[in-house]
């Protein structure tokens, strides 16, 4: 059992390695702007999803608010930015060490929570903040921050046309948020949670350590999420509180996860891979119409993973795995 | 701020309370059940106000007569609903909660999708209802009509609830399926039969609740998102698994959400309503009377 | 745009990237992009926007007698007669996806211009993002004032801001006053996003310039589920004159919130949005006689310009509803940016922004009571003028400014 879980790990980090080397070279093919767009997308989809899975997944913490983390990684960055010059890649830095400690904070009241009164407690502190940037008039209220771009810099890390820079960084950022679960799964705070899952009443016994690994968790989840969003910021350049900390994002980001397979190691890679270039292609190509038809497909979509494929798409994949899950 | 204005408030807050409470019956009752949560509420307010709009518009029906239709509307929906989904999504062996929560979630977007198809995205009313419009004075303090209508409904509806749990023979089946559905299954009750009762009484409340609430206010097929979240936050206030719960937590609700209006800026009124939640949870972590 | 030679020359993606996209072939179509919300909660506005433009397209591209630009003859005779074509997009009221479906909209459909996009905030990614691929962008509808400030060289804007429409409320109120009529508190009621902001902002410093004195400030929550406690206040201020700023939704609950709670506005002097809409009328009209809102539109004006009644007609057989001020800028939207496309006779993105920049229409080929259509500097066009229009009988009567008035306003508001 514990080789074939090492043998398994080393096939694990191989796969990804070829399937990053093999991404990287896409764009080299792929000059279409609107598509690298949508890889774009995916990759941080894919990160962001892999980092909400490793609180809600691995730990079994269901956050439904993690646009909150997104949001201020994206206000972090904006705001040092715009109002005192700090270049984006120490504005992101910031935010996501703010993100980790606020996570914490929040997480030591929450962690006693169970189910749904967590996932509750989650959206309405993502609520809270999002009315309380809303109404914030020093970071831009709702009129929000729109970061003006002067031609392609590194140092700034903006871009006018060009999604190169960007793919790669999302391509970076999704490795480390797999490469980061990947090194979880195997670590002592990785064995504790599968026990709790596997045996709630071996949660009491292990008390102590199980609550510092959540926290930790945690800490782990917002910092990657915040990143993303110092990210989105940066690649859309312009931000408000509706659109980085609205309630739908935080849907957004659980949903590659739950689709691919929650608390697996593929599953967040697997479901952005699907659902992000499926959202994009339908608005484009059948929101046109203005009659909702990409809602009723991309809804319809939804229900018919979570039913047919509980246990995620990942399943589909290996079977060998689903053997041992069950 | 005079006295008036506060007992106005406080009126007001109660009135809006009692509906929240209404709207958050059909929830608490579905949780209660069978542990799911609907994230598909908001959309079965939609199309119950829906549905009294049409009768309104097509037959001249007043809503207070298509209350009861638009109740066994919802009723036979939410069986079915029941039935072609919830039943497989609890089901699963894996993530069940996870798949719970989302499969009602894209039942959502499915349902929004296929409003805006059907009916536009126009923002419809009803006009002219009896009750709609009028409202009674009382020594200076206003009180909406239709608003005490629903208000009364809500009392009305958590009264006959109450007795239905826990004097009828189906109400103790659908107590004991909850606590036990291998062993019902041994005294021949169905567990699919009862939830799939169990999901259209819940349905049938909320269209009770959207037929009520069409008479004033409007219909678009985003409505129900505005209703959603205070809907979540009130059964998770009142308690999981307690409908009594939902009812004081809807009252709490209300009248936390006028007197943050009263002290903060407006557009922060939610701000309360979260904040009374988290400090609930925080030293109460099951509600206020829950049992789950 | 500062764009350095060193960072163009900083490697050859980036050089390539920024040569203006691929020379259009001269062809048969010109294709223009149109981008709003197509479903979300705003879609009823891209909706009836799609016929507007499709009315619009319709005029150009067929033989017409109207004294509107391109009307005549058919298609843009300045490029041998090419037909317009209209690609929609769909934002969803997110500024992320007004970026993407932008950048989609000019790399792979090959539109030489942007019409949008309602919602404010999607304006500022599309208009960037325009910007940044040197296509003209003409904002059609959105009215905040900070979009034209941005030092954007592709963006154009014909119709009125907030400040504007603002201006035009007080130089009511000011002429008012010099009548005798007693004008003295105010009371904002606006929700909490950039339109409702921005509109509060105008009108909070044009109260204090002009000696108004604001007794009630209401910022609300967009889409709330109930309005009785701001309406509770705004009935204890009881104001000479409600200004709301609100979409429709929230429009039809304030005022039948106000209703229920028994407060009777002395006057209701509204910044447009959901007070031009048809839902809203529909849904209260009765509670709204006497109603003022700003517009950059009126229908009256087909009576001195027949025209503006048969376009009306026309957009109605799509549409089923007459033009409000949404409609009728998105229609001219589209005839303005097909002329300067005509006049640049080219569909290259700065020869099209030159004849944007060039443009000089007079108000009276429009359907619009503009002075006439000239851009400043900053692509804000500043002669035109907003009117003040007032809900009398179930209809919309102009009745500010003097110039285009047809009849004196009903002040205070009637009440029933």
């Amino acid at each position: 059992m514990d080789q074939d879980f090492s043998q398994r790990r080393r096939r694990d980090l191989l796969v990804a390695a070829v399937l990053a080397g093999i991404a990287a070279l896409v764009p080299l093919f792929v000059k279409d702007v609107y598509v690298q767009n949508i890889m774009v997308l995916t990759l941080m989809y894919a990160a962001l999803s892999q980092s909400w899975n490793i609180l809600s997944g691995y730990c079994g913490q269901i956050s439904l608010g993690h646009a909150l983390y997104f949001g201020l990684g994206a206000y972090t960055t904006a705001l040092l930015f715009m109002k005192f010059g700090v270049l984006p890649w120490f504005g992101m830095l910031g935010g996501g060490l703010i993100s980790a400690v606020i996570a914490m904070a929040l997480g030591y009241p929450c962690f006693r929570l169970r189910g749904h009164y967590f996932v509750i407690a989650t959206i309405v502190i993502a609520e809270t903040a999002l009315l309380l940037f809303q109404n914030w008039d020093w970071a831009g209220a709702a009129l929000g921050i729109d970061i003006p771009v002067h031609g392609d810099s590194w140092l700034k890390f903006q871009f006018a046309r060009s999604k190169l820079p960007y793919f790669y960084f999302a391509l970076a950022l999704a490795c480390i948020a797999w490469l980061v679960t990947w090194w979880l799964e195997d670590s002592k705070w990785g064995y504790w949670w599968r026990a709790v899952k596997d045996n709630p009443d071996a949660a009491e016994s292990l008390g102590v350590v199980v609550f510092n690994s959540k926290m930790g968790a945690a800490a782990v989840s917002a910092f990657l999420t915040a990143i993303g969003g110092s990210f989105y910021a940066q690649f859309v350049s312009y931000i408000d509180p509706e659109s980085v900390m609205g309630f739908q994002f935080s849907l957004l980001m659980a949903l590659p996860a739950v689709l691919g397979g929650v608390g697996t190691l593929w599953g967040p890679v697997l479901g952005a891979v699907i659902l992000i270039p499926l959202t994009e292609l339908t608005r484009s190509f059948i929101g046109g119409s203005g009659r909702g038809v990409d809602l009723i497909v991309y809804g319809t979509l939804i229900v018919a993973i979570s039913l047919a494929r509980p246990e995620g798409l990942v399943g589909l994949f290996s079977p060998r795995r689903k053997e041992i899950a069950r | 701020m005079t006295a008036e204005t506060i007992i106005q408030s406080l009126a007001s807050g109660l009135l809006m309370g009692l509906l929240y409470g209404l709207i958050a019956a059909g929830l608490a009752l579905i949780f209660g059940l069978m542990d799911v949560v609907n994230f598909a509420h908001g959309e079965f307010l939609m199309i119950a106000m829906y549905a009294t709009f049409f009768l309104f518009a097509f037959f001249a029906i007043d809503p207070l007569l298509s209350a009861p239709l638009v109740a066994a509307a919802l009723f036979v929906f939410g069986a079915v609903v029941y039935l072609l989904i919830v039943r497989f999504a609890v089901r699963a062996k894996a993530n069940a909660g996870m798949v719970q929560i989302f499969a009602t979630f894209g039942l959502a977007i499915v349902m929004r999708g296929l409003a805006q198809y059907f009916f536009t995205p126009d923002y419809r009313s009803i006009t002219h209802s009896w009750l709609g419009g009028k409202t009674l004075s009382l020594a200076g303090v206003f009180l909406p009509v239709p608003q005490l209508f629903g208000a009364m409904t809500a009392i009305a509806a958590f009264v006959v609830l109450y007795f239905f749990i826990n004097r009828t023979d189906f109400g103790r089946a659908l107590e004991a399926t909850r606590e036990d559905a291998g062993a019902v299954a041994l005294v021949g009750i169905d567990k699919n039969r009862v939830f799939a009762l169990g999901w259209g009484l819940g349905a049938a409340l909320v269209g009770l609740a959207g037929a009520i609430m069409a008479i004033f206010f409007y219909v678009y097929p985003d409505v129900g998102a505005s209703f959603a979240l205070i809907a979540y936050v009130t059964v998770a206030l009142g308690g999981f698994g307690s409908v009594f719960g939902a009812f004081a937590a809807g009252i709490i609700v209300g009248l936390v959400e006028a007197t943050t209006a009263l002290i903060l800026p407006p557009s922060l009124k939610s701000v309360g309503i979260y904040a009374v939640y988290l400090l609930v949870v925080f030293i109460r972590p099951r509600g206020l009377f829950g049992s789950l | 745009m500062s764009i350095s030679r060193r960072d163009v020359l900083l490697g050859a993606t980036a050089s390539a990237a920024l040569l203006p996209v691929a020379a259009r072939a001269q062809t048969s179509e010109v294709v223009i992009g149109v981008i709003y919300p197509l479903s979300g909660s705003s879609a009823q506005i891209g909706v009836d926007a799609q016929k507007a433009f499709e009315t619009a397209a319709d005029i150009i591209n067929k033989n017409y007698d109207f004294k509107l630009p391109l009307a005549k003859g058919e298609g843009l005779p300045g490029l041998g007669g090419a037909k317009v074509k209209l690609v929609f997009a769909d934002h969803q009221a997110d500024p992320q996806k007004g970026r993407a479906e932008t950048e989609r909209l000019i790399t792979q459909e090959k539109v030489c211009a942007v019409i949008g996009t309602y919602q404010s905030a999607v304006a500022v990614t599309v208009s960037q993002t325009c910007e940044r691929y040197q296509i003209p962008f003409l904002s059609a509808d959105n009215s905040s004032p900070s979009l034209h400030r941005r030092g954007l060289k592709f963006y154009f804007r014909a119709s009125p801001h907030d400040e504007m429409f603002s201006k035009a409320m007080f130089d009511f109120f000011d002429a008012m006053r010099k009548k005798g009529t007693k004008i003295e508190t105010l009371s904002l009621f606006h929700e909490d996003t950039i339109f409702g902001t921005d509109s509060a902002n105008a009108q909070t410093k044009l109260a204090s310039e002009r000696g108004y004195k604001i007794v009630a400030d209401i910022k609300y929550r967009a889409n709330s589920p109930s309005l009785t406690a701001e309406v509770q206040q705004l009935k204890a201020a009881n104001a000479d004159v409600l200004m709301p700023s609100s979409y429709t939704t929230d429009a039809i609950l304030l005022v039948k919130t106000m209703a229920e709670l028994g407060y009777k506005p002395k006057n209701i002097m509204a910044q447009d949005a959901g007070f031009s809409e048809k839902a809203l009328y529909d849904a209260v009209g009765d509670k709204l006689e006497g109603v003022i809102s700003r517009g950059s539109f009126s229908l009256d004006l087909a009576e001195k310009r027949p025209m503006v009644g048969i376009i009306n007609e026309m957009f109605k057989a799509r549409s089923g509803k007459d033009f409000n001020d949404y409609t009728s800028r998105q229609f001219m939207g589209l005839i303005l940016m097909a002329d300067a496309i005509n006049r640049a006779k080219s569909t290259d993105g700065e020869k099209i922004r030159e004849a944007l920049a060039a443009t000089d229409m007079p108000g009276d080929v429009t359907i619009m009571p503009w002075k006439r259509v000239k851009y400043d500097d900053k692509g804000q066009n500043n002669d035109a003028d907003p009117v003040l229009l007032q809900y009398i009988g179930g209809k919309f009567v102009t009745i500010a400014p003097q110039e285009v008035a047809v009849s004196e306003a009903v002040w205070p508001m009637p009440s029933k």
